[in-house]
């Protein structure tokens, strides 16, 4: 399979997976926004909470970055800065969610 | 001569139509969601520095820019995966024609509308 084949199946799969994680999180975050830390870090803290919220960052993050590539592609140029633009990118998309996955674990 | 080309898409030269607005707002919203994103992780990773630090967060939750922020994130994620679904449905093979395309489109602009009234009133337990 080509490459770009192989990308344009992992950013359509990534956002099946994604639409109702965002559904999901984005009612949550409608409810509990302006509620105060304990209740905020109850609901982080159930079990249920902690595994959506991982797969939505795990999903959203895989599919922005890969957009965010396609978006490179289209409006950089240069192909060295292209290239580190999207390594950059890449490795950002799997540090912040691992770190904010293990934040939302350490809750109890 | 190849320096000044213009990059894809040629704005300048096409007359803007709904499909064109739709498919350049989905591009826009979805580096703004990718931005969003970072926010509501360092958000989330915030709740370990304890309540009084979250007072901060809390005050501009509570006020009208927070409401105004939480509107406006329903608005994006709504119209990000209506237009995904959209472009789903083209993958499937469906919607190419002229017509339909509007429809979707039209629909895809109202029904982000609709459904970020429906997520906030979800949210507050309105309905």
């Amino acid at each position: 399979m080509h490459h770009s084949t192989k990308k344009w199946l992992a950013i359509k799969f990534s956002s099946i997976i994604l639409i109702p994680l965002m559904f999901w999180f984005i009612v949550n975050l409608a409810s509990i926004y302006d509620e105060s830390y304990a209740e905020i870090v109850n609901f982080f803290s159930k079990t249920s909470s902690k595994a959506l919220y991982s797969l939505f960052l795990i999903a959203a993050f895989s599919f922005f970055s890969l957009t965010i590539s396609e978006v490179f592609e289209d409006y950089i140029s240069n192909e060295k800065i292209k290239n580190v633009a999207t390594k950059t990118l890449y490795v950002f998309a799997i540090v912040m969610p691992l770190i904010t996955i293990s934040s939302i674990l350490s809750l109890n | 001569m190849y320096e000044k080309n213009p990059l894809s898409p040629h704005l300048q030269i096409y007359r803007w139509h709904l499909s064109m607005i739709l498919s350049i707002t989905h591009r826009i919203i979805g580096v703004v969601n990718s931005l969003a994103m970072i926010l509501i992780c360092l958000w989330t990773i915030s709740f370990l520095f304890g309540e009084e630090n979250y007072e901060i967060i809390k005050i501009l939750f509570q006020s009208f820019f927070g409401k105004l922020l939480i509107i406006s994130l329903s608005w994006s994620f709504s119209f990000h995966m209506l237009s995904e679904i959209r472009h789903l449905i083209w993958d499937l093979g469906y919607g190419f024609d002229l017509k339909i395309s509007k429809i979707t489109g039209l629909i895809t602009i109202i029904g982000s509308l609709a459904l970020t009234i429906l997520i906030y009133f979800l949210g507050k337990n309105i309905i």
